[in-house]
């Protein structure tokens, strides 16, 4: 990194739009309460512009591969540098985009919050983890970033920690995104086992070590390291686990719907529009590592969590709710994409999806951001993100429900949205795969439209339920008083609508290849097969059509119907499959059991052990000391104590007086004649 | 004519009651008496077994010699005892202990 040329050092810019971010972190927290919007806000706009400027330096030109050694283990030197190519050039201006607009909702929004420096902070820490992990060359470095985004996305969700509810979220968000860390982990320690190296660039690159490696009777070979075909296939899964707990993926989706105590704005850029889609770029980073085995398992996952998603969304009453399995459903589209190959189909629905999903959060948010005040001002108290208790709302917040309504279009896929570019190109990409694999792949693609179909219903649902027919909670002669949100939030739906348009992407509103942003990640792997390009789109459509009617007409009369709210499917969708219920019976409950069971261990076994050895110790020492005291001590002492003894008794003797001495001598020398005699 | 035996008695008993004097006795002069005493016991067993030396009388002449003896002794412990006597003002014995240590 010689000489500081602005347009030369297109790393450092990188460098420096990450860090701005952080910047604004650390500046806040350290500053005085209650401030911090401007320079949060001022920061993620300079974040913003240079990203914009990357962007165009970058996209569909030559990459930019930057590094500098970090540190040295042993003989394998590792490098730190900024990779920035299409896909992470485009995620930054995704992320620094949608950060700038939903920091300028988030003034209004989060206005009068006492602790809204932390939440400025929070925001720019969480900018920053994601900055680093879209432009990090190494996967040591985004595994850093990965849990720094883990983290703040933590702390955000328990934002207003003081509600129980949001800190057990938090914590749960947290919990399940360790166990994706735990598989990230391994696959970067196979890849390292294997390599020596966790550079993207020499790992995934063009030529690089991964596509050169070759197998040869199960034994996958590189140069001249060589081990089991069987690890590839392991290190795939682990990333993908990882992957599928940052993206919600079946079966680690159940904080992401927890996950929607933190604030909406929150909600909205990290649960909808960028953290989650960290997973589904992790995947597209790298591709080249996963074998068709993953790829299909991939397929399937995704498949399954799409659908799932769609159905649990049809019952839900809570707008958040709704929209974060929507979320999880659209994030199981782009997985299953993946996992088909459609890697360019696949991140231009990433894109799409940030916006229309943004847009739908932030208007959701503005409608709880209005009936929320409305309950204040009229000390009224109903849970206003009950979707059963609003209603009529159509004529009170115009851009509220046509942004909701241009990003639900997007959202189901209708024509003249971007969407519709995004999500059809993945149909048609699966519609070609399972026509190439034929066989049980066929239900593959019609699984997708069904979601699809169901994705319709469930956001027509919420959109009539919350602006059309009457509110059950508000009374007519009130509903006066709620109107859209102020200027900044509403202005932000605006522009977010914009961005749902088809215009933004393509100039053609019928065909993605018409796309620049497809065109961008262009690869050919599926072949062509020109039926579906017009097939899937007029079924998906015309579905779509006939279910929002159909909706129309159940849920616009303002009746509420009992549409088999008995029945055991109703059930299934309405409680999420059960799933919290399963996870709490068989793993939290079998965990607690495990951990009564090594407790009655530790305390009986263990602890016994321990307190055995203490008494047996105990008593050595005591017969140890009795021993000394007695048995040597008494020796050495009685050995005193008896020459003492002798000696008084022979001082006696020696008393000085001659009359003395002399009767010892006469009684020795009679002694000695008595004894003489004797014997 | 008298038995050897009865001499050796005599002897016997005055050695004796010197031995008695010099152990119990708590004047110098008296405990000088009992060692006097058991010298003439000897003297006297010395002349008893000069009966079998008629000729030359070598049992007399011993006797003389330990009377002589006896009598330079005497003096030596006469000199003694004044210098006790000088020292200690007291010729008791028993008060004479600093033989000890």
């Amino acid at each position: 990194m010689e000489g500081i040329n602005f347009t030369e050092n297109r790393s450092l810019v990188a460098l420096l739009a990450a860090i701005l971010p952080l910047f604004s972190f650390v500046f806040i927290l350290s500053s005085k309460k209650g401030g911090g919007a401007s320079v949060a806000l001022s920061t993620i706009t300079l974040s913003f512009l240079l990203s914009m400027y990357l962007f165009l330096q970058i996209w569909n030109l030559e990459p930019e591969h930057k590094q500098i050694s970090w540190f040295i283990i042993g003989n394998v030197q590792f490098y730190a540098g900024v990779l920035l190519n299409n896909l992470s050039v485009l995620m930054m201006v995704l992320v620094t985009g949608i950060s700038v607009l939903v920091h300028i909702y988030s003034r209004e929004y989060m206005k009068n919050d006492p602790n809204i420096h932390r939440y400025w902070a929070y925001l720019g820490l969480f900018c920053f983890s994601m900055l680093g992990l879209v432009i990090s060359d190494s996967l040591l470095l985004i595994y850093l970033f990965w849990e720094l985004v883990g983290f703040s996305s933590y702390l955000l969700i328990g934002f207003w920690f003081s509600k129980h509810t949001a800190s057990q979220a938090a914590k749960k968000a947290f919990i399940m995104n360790r166990i994706g860390d735990l598989g990230f982990l391994t696959g970067i320690m196979i890849i390292y086992t294997k390599f020596q190296t966790l550079d993207l660039h020499s790992l995934f690159g063009e030529g690089g070590l991964i596509s050169t490696s070759t197998f040869e009777s199960n034994f996958w070979i590189s140069g001249s390291q060589q081990m089991p075909a069987i690890w590839l296939s392991i290190a795939g899964f682990a990333f993908f686990l990882g992957a599928m707990a940052k993206s919600a993926q079946f079966p680690l989706h159940t904080w992401l719907p927890d996950a929607m105590e933190g604030p909406t704005s929150v909600s909205s850029l990290i649960h909808a529009a960028t953290m989650v889609a960290a997973g589904v770029f992790l995947i597209a980073r790298i591709y080249p590592v996963f074998d068709p085995l993953v790829l299909d398992v991939m397929v399937w996952i995704g498949a399954f969590t799409a659908f799932m998603a769609a159905t649990i969304a049809l019952t839900q009453n809570d707008i958040k709710r709704i929209l974060a399995y929507s979320t999880i459903s659209q994030l199981g589209f782009m997985v299953m994409a993946l996992g088909i190959g459609a890697y360019s189909e696949s991140i231009f629905h990433l894109t799409t999806h940030a916006f229309f999903k943004c847009l739908l959060f932030l208007a959701a948010g503005s409608v709880i951001h209005q009936l929320h005040h409305y309950c204040v001002r009229n000390s009224h108290d109903f849970d206003y993100q009950d979707i059963r208790l609003m209603g009529g709302l159509r004529k009170r917040m115009p851009i509220a429900f046509w942004g909701m309504c241009i990003a639900s279009a997007a959202l189901v896929g209708l024509p003249l949205t971007s969407g519709f570019l995004s999500k059809d190109s993945i149909l048609i990409s699966a519609f070609e795969w399972a026509a190439a694999r034929e066989g049980i792949f066929i239900v593959l693609p019609w699984l997708m439209v069904l979601t699809s179909w169901l994705t319709a219903f469930y956001i027509f649902r919420l959109i009539f339920k919350v602006f059309f027919s009457e509110s059950r909670e508000i009374k007519t002669d009130k509903m006066m008083q709620i109107s859209d949100s102020p200027g900044q939030m509403t202005y932000v739906l605006l522009i977010l609508s914009f961005f749902c348009t088809f215009i933004v992407f393509s100039v053609n509103p019928a065909t993605f290849e018409a796309s620049w942003l497809w065109k961008g990640f262009q690869v050919t792997s599926i072949k062509e097969i020109s039926i579906f390009h017009w097939l899937a789109p007029l079924i998906l459509n015309l579905g779509a059509f006939a279910l929002i009617l159909i909706t129309y007409s159940i849920y616009v009369p303002g009746r509420e119907p009992k549409l088999m709210q008995d029945t055991w499917l109703y059930r299934i969708s309405n409680r999420e499959w059960f799933f919290n219920e399963i996870y709490n019976f068989v793993l939290i409950r079998s965990i607690e059991k495990l951990s009564l069971l090594t407790y009655g261990f530790d305390r009986i076994i263990i602890d016994g052990i321990v307190n055995r050895m203490a008494a047996l110790t105990q008593t050595i020492s005591v017969i140890s000391d009795w021993f000394d005291r007695k048995i040597i001590d008494g020796l050495v002492n009685s050995t005193g104590s008896l020459s003492r003894y002798i000696g008084r008794f022979f001082r006696n003797f020696q008393s000085g007086r001659l009359q003395h001495y002399l009767t010892t001598m006469l009684l020795v020398v009679l002694s000695f004649f008595i004894l003489s005699y004797l014997i | 004519m008298i038995p050897l035996s009865h001499f050796m008695l005599i002897s016997a008993g005055l050695f004796c009651i010197g031995l008695f004097a010099v152990l119990t006795r708590r004047n110098a002069i008296q405990v000088l008496i009992g060692i006097e005493f058991m010298i003439n016991a000897a003297v006297l067993n010395f002349v008893a077994f000069g009966k079998y030396d008629k000729i030359s009388g070598g049992g007399q002449m011993f006797a003389l010699f330990a009377i002589v003896l006896a009598a330079a002794g005497v003096a030596v412990a006469l000199a003694i005892i004044l210098n006790v006597y000088k020292y200690f003002k007291s010729i008791d014995p028993s008060k004479t202990n600093t033989l000890k240590d």
